[in-house]
């Protein structure tokens, strides 16, 4: 016998809660019945069975999933790609905590979103009864019902002044079956082969035979041999530098170019600490370090050019050495400048 | 006998009292609250959905306006792309200048509207119910710009790959023990979390708007709400995913202004080192974020005609919320500053004497702006409730907030542990256009956004409406709310 698909329109909640006790009295059981509003009225107000809820397993398996990201990234990768300190692994607990943090939230809100979709079986992909006027407010009362008694609920409809009444062959409205799952399954599908084609490129598991010159360069890994000889013309960043042209440690004569050149360098270096003039004023850093002497000039007349010269490169007590920024020439311009200075 | 109400007819056609003394005092809460105020769903649904579709020639020009700061910004961005970053004021000590500012600045503002809505969902304030999605929709829109100035800043964006976690001939990987990591992780978390809730709670709308829309839009909302009916299944299920997604994302939205201050934190910096940065940050983020939300208020009230939904007491109760903000803000500043003044440690001493040496200007602007005004104005109702006085809080807070992450970025990285760095900066002319395209790229996409989705949750007013009355109490009108769960 060809059940009958029907839709009432009611003004208010209390006519509808009227006429689903009505057509249960007819017989229809509650499953039958499917109550339909514009704002969230629950299956109380109804009178009717509660809506079984499934969320807990969606969350769990939401969080759990995260976590297993998380320890994938966290442990998974540092044992893929190692960082050996002191024959260890690097692996601090702190950062992995923040990493499980937003992993577990992540994924236990994708697991509750997945929940809400797949409870519902959104997509709805079939046609379903529904009439627009319910988002205006009207309160919608789907009944599935034998012929024989859908003619009793539509005596009840109109008995209680349904605004509109729909009646359909419920054969027109094929159930939703699995089809929102086919629909995800097949979203799913595409967003991991779109994850997975660079992932196998990039992992050479696919391998594209693209035109490369780097396939035909010398390919020397790090720390490994053989170590390439220094081209010529190039200066050792460590050692003793012999450049020619340039003393290496032997003292420049204060001429007026080397003072000039001293002054200048003395400004870059030395000024924002000592003061331009060597008595620290206007010396933005000076404030903060009451060491630094009141007269320079005072200062170095008890040192021979030699300690003074050890002084700029290697640096004293809380001033910094300068070797990695002065050339020895420049270094001899900034002693012979500072001599200049007077006490 | 139980008297319902529901025998007389639909929620919004309740009667007034026989009484006129008391069917005065309800016509004046129906002028106060729009949970009393109930009209006919339909045409409220229709008031919104006109609203959606309107674009006159005032919409058009600022749309021109906005487009052409965008425009400049992409202009500015490529220029920068084939230049380098040497155009920018950027220097060897501070290389995190304004587009650092910038990222903190918009992942601030985009705090709060997550926040408003997910908390006070949760706590069932009444009063985030016309305005929860304009402030979700900051959020997705500021989390958006947000994420382009790492990408910015970099400089090299060709070499952005570094940054994925595929193979390459160096045997990278990203680094987890990097603060900068665990924050990408939590802005994309809370992305993809906001998105969600927003989601969520659009589709009932979505739904109305299929109903009542045709042509291409019809197609659109039909694919996008799946067909949503409104039984009582999908609304139970919408609100458990509701409260679901709400308390995870709140501990989430903590994790991403904190992850983001770990990045300055972490860095043994002078005014960065700092155990309070983490909650400071989260803070300093509600109060720009609550500001913005009033300021969008503001505007989508104005511009969108929407004065039915957004009234005086959300104002006010807006307005409360950035009062208390303001007064956390104030203390978590004061609690980080005396801290380091009173431990008077050279480095951080020549840090403050920074804030009030050369940047004093705009040291004391950024405390006119987040502390004088808004503590000297916002306790009273009349100013809460005034548009043009809570444009001009809201104005001044965001450029207070924006100058607080501009001297913490740019100030304390001016002055270092190696005095020889210590240098000051300047911006020039691309990190200027680059920051202003960007918010007008934002208002361009919440213009748009506008036009596309309805800007107020109509079925959130709905539910509010539907489950409040008044009764009468002695000879006085009181509201009364219901649970229906």
């Amino acid at each position: 016998m060809a059940d009958f698909l029907l839709l009432g329109l009611f003004d208010n909640v209390e006519t509808t809660a009227d006429v689903v006790d009505e057509v249960r009295a007819l017989g229809v059981p509650d499953e039958q019945m499917t109550v339909m509003s514009h704002v969230p009225y629950s299956s109380k107000i109804f009178a009717r069975k509660p809506v079984r809820l499934w969320f807990l397993p969606f969350v769990l398996g939401g969080a759990a999933l995260g976590a297993l990201v998380a320890f994938f990234l966290t442990y998974g990768t540092s044992y893929l790609y190692p960082i050996e300190v002191g024959g260890q692994g690097l692996n601090p607990v702190p950062p992995t905590a923040i990493i499980y943090f937003e992993m577990i939230s992540l994924f236990s809100m994708l697991g509750a979103f997945a929940g809400f979709l797949l409870q519902n079986r959104f997509p709805i992909l079939t046609r379903r009864m529904y009439d627009e006027r319910i988002s205006d407010g009207y309160i919608g009362l789907e009944v599935c019902a034998p012929l024989a008694v859908a003619e009793q609920v539509v005596t009840v409809f109109e008995a209680h002044h349904a605004r509109v009444i729909k009646r359909e062959d419920a054969a027109a409205f094929k159930p939703q079956g699995i089809r929102h799952l086919l629909f995800w399954g097949a979203v799913g599908t595409g967003g991991l082969v779109a994850v997975l084609v660079p992932l196998l490129l990039s992992y050479d598991i696919v391998r594209v035979p693209w035109i490369n010159k780097m396939d035909d360069t010398v390919v020397v890994r790090a720390q490994e041999g053989p170590r390439l000889a220094a081209p010529v013309g190039a200066v050792p960043v460590q050692g003793p530098v012999f450049i020619a042209g340039e003393p290496a440690t032997a003292p420049l004569p204060a001429s007026e170019v080397s003072l000039q050149r001293g002054q200048m360098l003395y400004g870059t270096n030395c000024a924002m600490c000592h003061g331009l003039q060597g008595d620290r004023a206007g010396a933005e850093v000076g404030k903060y370090f009451p060491e630094i002497p009141q007269s320079l000039g005072a200062r170095a007349a008890i040192l021979s050019d030699q300690d003074l010269f050890r002084v700029i490169r290697l640096g004293r007590n809380r001033m910094p050495g300068l070797a990695e920024n002065l050339s020895p020439g420049e270094t001899w311009d900034i002693v012979n400048y500072v001599r200049s200075l007077g006490e | 006998m139980l008297e319902s109400r529901a025998t007389i007819g639909p929620y919004w056609d309740e009667p007034l009292p026989d009484d006129e003394h008391l069917a005065r005092q309800v016509e004046h809460g129906r002028e106060e609250h729009l949970m009393l105020d109930a009209r006919p769903p339909a045409e409220l649904n229709q008031l919104t959905l006109a609203r959606m579709r309107q674009t006159g020639p005032r919409f058009w020009i600022a749309l021109a306006g906005l487009g052409a700061l965008t425009l400049a910004f992409f202009i500015a961005w490529a220029i920068q792309i084939v230049s380098g970053l040497g155009i920018t004021g950027l220097n060897r000590s501070v290389m995190w200048g304004p587009y650092i500012a910038n990222l903190i600045y918009f992942i601030g503002i985009g705090h709060a509207g997550t926040f408003i809505s997910a908390a006070l969902r949760l706590m069932r304030m009444d009063f985030r119910r016309p305005i929860a999605r304009a402030a979700e929709t900051i959020t997705l829109f500021g989390l958006a710009c947000a994420a382009l100035f790492p990408i910015i800043h970099v400089g090299r964006i060709w070499k952005l790959f570094y940054m994925l976690p595929i193979p390459n001939q160096r045997d990278l990987w990203p680094n987890f023990r990097s603060a900068l990591f665990w924050d990408m992780m939590a802005i994309t978390t809370y992305l993809i979390g906001s998105t969600l809730f927003m989601y969520v709670a659009l589709i009932p709308d979505l739904a109305m708007a299929r109903d009542h829309m045709t042509g291409w839009r019809r197609k659109l909302y039909s694919a996008l709400s799946l067909g949503w009916r409104g039984t009582e299944g999908e609304w139970h299920r919408l609100e458990v995913v509701s409260n679901l997604l709400s308390f995870v994302i709140i501990p989430v939205m903590f994790s991403v202004h904190t992850g983001v201050s770990w990045n300055l934190s972490m860095a043994i910096q002078p005014g960065w080192h700092s155990a309070i940065f983490g909650p400071f940050f989260v803070v300093g983020a509600l109060y720009s974020g609550v500001a913005a939300v009033i300021l969008v208020m503001i505007i989508v009230r104005k511009t969108m005609r929407f004065g039915y939904f957004m009234r005086e007491e959300h104002f006010n109760a807006m307005g409360i919320f950035l009062l208390i903000l303001t007064l956390t803000w104030i203390y978590f500043y004061f609690a980080e500053w005396i801290t380091n003044w009173y431990g008077n440690l050279p480095l951080e001493k020549a840090v403050q004497a920074m804030l009030t040496g050369p940047l004093a200007p705009l040291f004391y602007l950024m405390l006119f702006c987040n502390i004088v005004v808004p503590l000297g104005t916002l306790w009273s109702r009349r100013v809460r409730t005034s548009l043009p006085a809570m444009l001009v809080i809201g104005i001044l807070i965001q450029v207070g907030m924006y100058i607080e992450r501009v001297l913490i970025v740019s100030g304390s990285l001016s002055r270092n542990e190696l005095p020889f760095n210590w240098v000051n900066y300047t911006p020039h002319w691309p990190e200027v256009t680059v920051t202003l395209g960007t918010l007008a790229f934002l208002g361009l996409l919440y213009m748009v956004y506008t036009r596309f989705v309805p800007i107020i949750p109509v079925w959130e007013v709905y539910e509010g409406q539907a489950m409040q009355g008044s009764r009468r109490v002695g000879r006085a009108v009181m509201s009364t709310r219901t649970e229906v769960h």
